[in-house]
């Protein structure tokens, strides 16, 4: 039976090849592709000041760090509080970097792409110690090895002099083929970067849910004694999830660094944490499209939540802080509203949403 | 030499109170095998609840001590009510994370009231003057609270023991399925689980604001304490938990006493049962006294 590319309204795969396409139809592939050149070419036309650049930019970060996360928690089935250490471990990586050499270090400034590889190996590294005791325990207790996790590396960045004890340690401005880029054109720069780097990513996790390694962590996520049967092994390839979200923890910590220019202890708490995990949550746990859905709901909502405590305080008592009790009251109730209402996230309303479009006149 | 025994002395007080921390989040594991991550902010809550009692309300420090646990109790029940018994067969990592929810939404509405940011502490009730022995110091406050933990702790084992909802906390924990069919209602076993360990919990927290006075992000840490703890007890063993509890309490008051300062280290006391938990995770991850859990396909 030959099948209509552009406007297939169900599966019709024959083989499991077909199956493992990464575009389904043409019609998906063209609309990717059309995305993509909006995303690059938007700022050509839309000035945006440098206040909404960076909320993108934030934005971006979290998709990378989601995406492992997702890897984690999603595909493979284990919570990680940690998350927020993890890209913590990133962002410290060029940040001693360049407090050892110097943030003016050509390294740095020069060979950024280089550093952000680098950041990501070591993220890989603390992943998977972290992940070990997943060689002999089952989901729960890793809970308790990531949280332990982040609370070693709260204390390690807080008390050691040489992290500067939490305190804002510098890197360098970054050098293009044009020349340094300037305070500027700098949001807009890092905005094409991280883009380049989100896209690289989204296909390295598609593609890796195509192999078999990917199929492992779903299959152990699933049923582990079932995967086990079939010769695949549980510890490592648990190990091995953790070691994937630390890379790409690492990854998105070292772009976080140099969006900043400086990198300081208050954005990787358990707070944190919580807050990637909201975003897992709330974009679907075990989708590659709730990766990029769900870190842009939290941040607008982030963003929103600011903005209404701003508002809120010309009614109050002054002296109320009230952006630091709304947040984690929001994040906590996205997390367990969610959980309860729509366990699948903003992903399965997008999954919806498509094949509503895709039977249009007709309808189940 | 009463160095160390005055280590040893402030270590037992410390650890006492872990215990009692601990035992809530036992019960709960126990029971219905959810790790809640939410304790330390019920312990935050009951500490909260006992101070306005005793300051706004001006009622008798020990009346209201028994309040906030009965208040305790019932605001845990309705947490499980509201969220968790919806979640009744949702796979347990989907419970797990709606705590990590519940912890986030407790603490945003504890730093809407003044405790979030400011110190208080108890007015004081007992003798100020701290009991000396053999050069060793141990305040009336330390010694009240070391007594009133061990107590409830006895209480909590006998309760386990030998009451009929003990019992049948403890069947539920055996064997969901089989409990059912003799009639113990399940539902009400988690909602009566989480109820004990909000009470539990709040007796720990009125114990730590009475000796450290009430800071959030102090009842927080015991909070999360917990974890080494329990995960060095054995996760599932109540009498794990209060052994453990006493060890990391030696633990913290050993690296306090004997590291901070010398080897420019300091603030080890905080690291050091985390390091410990990585390091059991690896080589005994079932503790001191937990069961070995044994699958059978």
């Amino acid at each position: 039976m030959s099948v209509n590319r552009w406007l297939a309204t169900g599966n019709y795969f024959t083989t499991y090849k077909e199956e493992q396409r990464i575009f389904y139809t043409s019609l998906d592939r063209i609309f990717c592709v059309f995305f993509l050149t909006t995303l690059f070419i938007w700022p050509f036309f839309m000035e945006l000041d440098s206040k909404d650049m960076l909320v993108i930019d934030n934005i971006l970060v979290a998709v990378i760090a989601i995406l492992g996360l997702n890897l984690v928690t999603g595909f493979a089935g284990l919570i990680s509080v940690g998350h927020a250490a993890f890209v913590g471990v990133g962002a410290y990586t060029v940040a001693c970097l360049s407090r050892i050499i110097g943030d003016q270090h050509v390294l740095i400034t020069h060979a950024w792409p280089l550093m952000i590889m680098f950041s990501g190996f070591v993220g890989a590294i603390f992943g998977g110690i972290v992940g070990l005791p997943a060689l002999r325990l089952k989901h729960l207790y890793l809970v308790m090895a990531t949280l332990s996790f982040q609370m070693i590396f709260e204390w390690t960045i807080g008390f050691m002099d040489f992290f500067n004890q939490g305190q804002t340690i510098f890197v360098g401005r970054v050098f293009w083929f044009t020349g340094q880029v300037g305070r500027k054109e700098h949001y807009l720069f890092w905005y094409y970067a991280l883009l380049v780097v989100v896209v690289l990513c989204g296909f390295a996790v598609r593609n890796l849910l195509r192999t078999r390694y990917g199929r492992c962590l779903v299959a152990v996520r699933d049923n582990d004694r079932a995967a086990d049967a079939m010769g695949m092994h549980p510890g490592f390839t648990k190990v091995y999830a953790f070691a994937l979200a630390g890379f790409f923890a690492g990854i998105a910590g070292a772009m976080h660094a140099y969006l900043y220019r400086g990198v300081g202890m208050e954005s990787f708490t358990l707070h944190e944490s919580i807050q990637y995990l909201a975003m897992t949550i709330v974009g679907g746990l075990g989708s590659l499209t709730g990766s990029f859905f769900g870190p842009a709901a939290i941040k607008i909502l982030d963003l929103q939540v600011e903005n209404l405590a701003e508002w809120a305080v010309t009614f109050l008592p002054s002296g109320m802080n009230l952006a630091t009790a709304l947040r984690p009251l929001s994040f906590g109730l996205v997390i367990v509203l969610f959980l309860i209402f729509e366990p699948r996230g903003i992903a399965n309303w997008w999954r919806i949403l498509r094949s509503y479009v895709k039977l249009w006149p007709f309808r189940y | 030499m009463s160095y160390f025994f005055q280590l040893v002395v402030s270590g037992i007080v410390v650890g006492s109170i872990y215990a009692l921390s601990a035992i809530g989040f036992v019960l709960i594991y126990k029971s219905s095998r959810v790790l809640n991550l939410a304790h330390g902010q019920i312990i935050a809550t009951g500490a909260f609840i006992t101070y306005s009692l005793t300051v706004t309300a001006h009622i008798p420090i020990y009346l209201s001590f028994l309040m906030s646990m009965i208040i305790t109790f019932f605001l845990a029940m309705s947490v499980e009510k509201i969220f968790l018994r919806r979640l009744i067969g949702e796979p347990i990592i989907s419970v797990i994370m709606v705590t990590i929810g519940l912890m986030s939404i407790i603490d945003g509405l504890i730093y809407l009231t003044p405790f979030g940011s400011e110190n208080f502490s108890f007015p004081p009730f007992l003798p100020q003057q701290p009991i000396v022995y053999a050069g060793i110091s141990i305040s009336y406050t330390q010694l009240v609270g070391v007594i009133i933990t061990f107590i409830l702790i006895g209480l909590f084992s006998w309760f386990f023991k030998k009451s009929t909802v003990g019992i049948s906390m403890r069947a539920v924990s055996d064997d969901q399925l089989a409990s059912m069919s003799i009639g113990v209602s399940v539902p009400r076993v988690f909602g009566l689980a989480w109820a004990t360990a909000g009470l539990s919990a709040a007796a720990a927290g009125s114990v730590i604001g009475n000796i450290t006075g009430l800071n959030f992000s102090t009842l927080h840490a015991f909070g999360i304490i917990v974890f080494p703890v329990v995960i060095l007890g054995g996760l599932d063993s109540l009498l794990g938990a209060v052994v453990a509890g006493i060890i990391m309490g030696l633990i913290q008051q050993f690296a306090s006493g004997y590291l901070d300062g010398n080897f420019g280290l300091y603030g080890t006391a905080q690291v050091l049962p985390y390091i410990l938990l990585l390091v059991l995770l690896l080589f005994k991850p079932h503790g001191l006294f937990g069961t070995h859990e044994i699958e059978r396909v």
